[in-house]
């Protein structure tokens, strides 16, 4: 467990199960997870593959609904928020980077940086400057004008982390954001959201079946069969 | 409150036409050929309304308006003494038309029908009595520019002699009948209006097309003095016609007169020449039929065409759909930039159609083509106009079915678990 748990924490979740409907038969993907995360965490959740990580990342972003327990997020109860308010709350608190970028083929990547900001109605001139600052932070001023299919795909993952940060959230899911690249930029990538945590004090939680990553993080959670079989503060 | 503004959601839907271009460019296509097909034709059957609606005013010379006795279209031929106008009433009445705005022209008219004879044989005839001078003031306007230049209906025109009462129009078909030539002679045998038998003799001025197979043989035109003579009934006509300076005023005017003639003491009937044209009332009904059939045709391939497009888009971007909900896009949203790539892609459709309208308007209408209606004596030019009326409406109307049909697959999308659209390959 952490060291800091008198203090509120950013996100609490109690006692989380989720369970999905495969054709007639009921999958439990978490069988009542607890977890509470704290500001400025740099937190990694591992395990195998099906042991509940991306169903654990999706109700912490609050993209999905747990079918039983509480999301607390900055103190306040999620559960009965209605879905233009969940909405609005998830669009200025918490930022996702996808493990497939998931960018706007269309639009530059400076328009996909602004992308965020836009949808909050932030002006166009405002949205663009500050997506032109975001993009410096991840060093990719010179290729804003490139669309995603003109980048690589390190490229396009500082991409999604600066669409990610443009908003300023509190929090930044990251759900394997390195089972496309390749481990130099795996290793890049996960340098690169811990400067930004560090210098920015974001928290970000993300989802890795790589240990080699698991150097890089303050805490780990180990997931196994829809439970949380270990919560270790590293020493990084 | 909705947050993302309306410039990026059509920012968006914009950029959004240009993923798959082939598909686009496709549905694209068929809205525009679509609508191509509607103009061209509501073009058509304008040009076909326009130049009937003045055949009908200046080349039939019903003009604008028609006043008579109630009744007299019914019982006139049986009773003339009774629904005739009298001298004084004609006077009065036209002194009283004369003084209203848009008021051109008031035409005491009166038709007869008899017998004419070359001396050898005897036919049948119509015959109308009008003012020469009236004549030829009601043909005014009866050709447009270019069909007075191409001299195609020239033969429509007709002329009275204000100097001699005794010299008549026959239609062409009536002359070649009797086998009369231009200053031939003739004589024309009609009942009076007491039912005595009158015959006088006339003089061939000239001859005329009416335009129509069914009359071109029977249809004499004469002064208005002579048909009086004719039927004896000095200074008496059966109806007055009115010409107005557009036909837009037809209504406005009906209503008008009407008002001011029953103030004067006058109970007349007053007809539009709509109303009393049944054949361009046939037509029209005709062709209005055929275009509702066309444009509804038109209206489902363009819908089953966008819906089909857009159920493939909307299906296509599901993940993108996630990501745009994961970061705060609402509902609402995603069906707004569904709805608006839909709207654009019809915008853009119609007006590349619009295009091809007045290209291919202009390739027809300079190619001198022409045809021979049924029931026609002399072949019709085939013009197309542009119908701006029709063309707004069935820009607005594709425009909303067009924006209905990208409704349900967006909302759709819309309503999809984000971690669904997200999982989708």
């Amino acid at each position: 467990m952490t060291n800091n748990s008198t203090v509120q924490p950013l996100l609490r979740i109690k006692d989380i199960r989720r369970r999905f409907m495969l054709g007639e038969t009921a999958i439990e993907a978490l069988h009542g997870v607890s977890l509470d995360i704290h500001a400025s965490e740099f937190l990694a959740v591992w395990g195998p593959s099906g042991s509940g990580k991306s169903t654990l990342m999706n109700i912490i972003g609050l993209i999905d609904a747990p079918t039983g327990g509480e999301v607390w997020f900055d103190g306040q109860d999620t559960q009965n928020l209605k879905d233009n308010a969940i909405t609005d709350f998830r669009g200025k608190k918490i930022g996702f980077v996808f493990q497939s970028f998931n960018l706007v083929p269309v639009l530059s990547a400076l328009e996909n940086v602004m992308l965020p900001l836009q949808i909050q109605g932030v002006s166009e001139a405002i949205a663009r400057e500050r997506a032109a600052k975001a993009l410096v932070d991840v060093d990719l001023e010179k290729f804003k004008s490139q669309r995603p299919d003109k980048l690589s795909g390190g490229q396009r993952q500082r991409v999604a982390i600066a669409r990610a940060l443009v908003v300023e959230p509190r929090l930044i899911i990251a759900d394997e954001p390195t089972a496309n690249l390749d481990s130099e930029n795996s290793t890049m990538i996960i340098d690169l959201m811990r400067q930004m945590n560090r210098s920015k004090g974001v928290t970000f939680v993300f989802t890795t079946h790589d240990p080699r990553l698991l150097e890089h993080v303050d805490r780990k959670v180990l997931l196994r069969d829809g439970l949380i079989v270990q919560d270790e503060v590293a020493h990084v | 409150m909705y947050k993302f503004k309306l410039v990026n959601t059509f920012k968006l839907a914009f950029r959004g036409l240009s993923r798959n271009r082939r598909r686009s460019l496709m549905t694209l296509l068929t809205i525009a050929l679509g609508f191509s097909a509607i103009a061209l034709f509501a073009g058509y059957t304008h040009n076909i309304y326009s130049g009937m609606s003045r055949g009908v005013i200046h080349g039939e010379m019903l003009g604008h308006l028609t006043l008579s006795k109630p009744g007299m279209s019914k019982e006139g031929k049986l009773y003339p003494e009774r629904y005739l106008l009298n001298a004084d009433e004609v006077n009065r009445i036209s002194e009283l038309l004369r003084s209203e705005p848009h008021v051109k022209l008031v035409a005491p008219r009166l038709a007869f029908s008899g017998l004419i004879s070359n001396g050898r044989a005897s036919t049948i005839f119509i015959a109308e009595g009008i003012e020469p001078s009236a004549l030829q003031k009601i043909q005014e306007g009866i050709f447009t520019q270019n069909e007075a230049k191409r001299g195609l209906y020239d033969k429509m025109l007709k002329k009275l002699d204000p100097a001699h009462t005794e010299v008549v129009e026959l239609s062409s078909g009536l002359a070649e009948l009797l086998h009369i030539e231009s200053q031939g002679q003739a004589a024309m045998l009609v009942n009076t209006i007491s039912g005595q038998a009158n015959a006088l003799d006339v003089t061939l001025g000239g001859t005329f097309d009416t335009g129509n197979a069914g009359s071109n043989d029977k249809y004499a035109l004469v002064s208005l003095a002579l048909a009086q003579n004719l039927y004896d009934a000095a200074g008496h006509a059966d109806r007055l016609t009115v010409l107005l300076d557009g036909v837009v005023q037809t209504e406005l005017m009906r209503k008008r007169i009407q008002t001011k003639l029953h103030a004067a003491g006058f109970d007349l009937e007053i007809k539009s020449w709509n109303e009393l044209s049944s054949f361009y009332n046939q037509v029209h009904g005709m062709f209005d039929m055929i275009f509702g059939f066309i444009f509804l045709i038109v209206l489902t391939v363009v819908v089953m065409s966008v819906a089909n497009s857009m159920g493939m888009t909307v299906i296509e971007r599901t993940r993108e759909i996630g990501t745009l909900r994961s970061i705060g896009l609402r509902r609402a949203g995603v069906v707004r930039i569904f709805t608006t790539e839909a709207l654009l892609l019809t915008l853009i459709g119609c007006a590349t159609g619009l295009l091809i309208t007045v290209l291919v308007r202009y390739g027809i209408n300079v190619a001198d083509i022409s045809y021979t209606p049924p029931n026609s004596v002399s072949p019709t030019p085939l013009l197309i106009d542009l119908d701006v009326r029709r063309i707004v409406v069935a820009f607005v109307l594709m425009g909303v079915v067009a924006t209905l049909a990208a409704y349900l697959p967006a909302r759709r999308a819309a309503n999809k678990l984000i971690i669904d659209a997200l999982g989708h390959i």
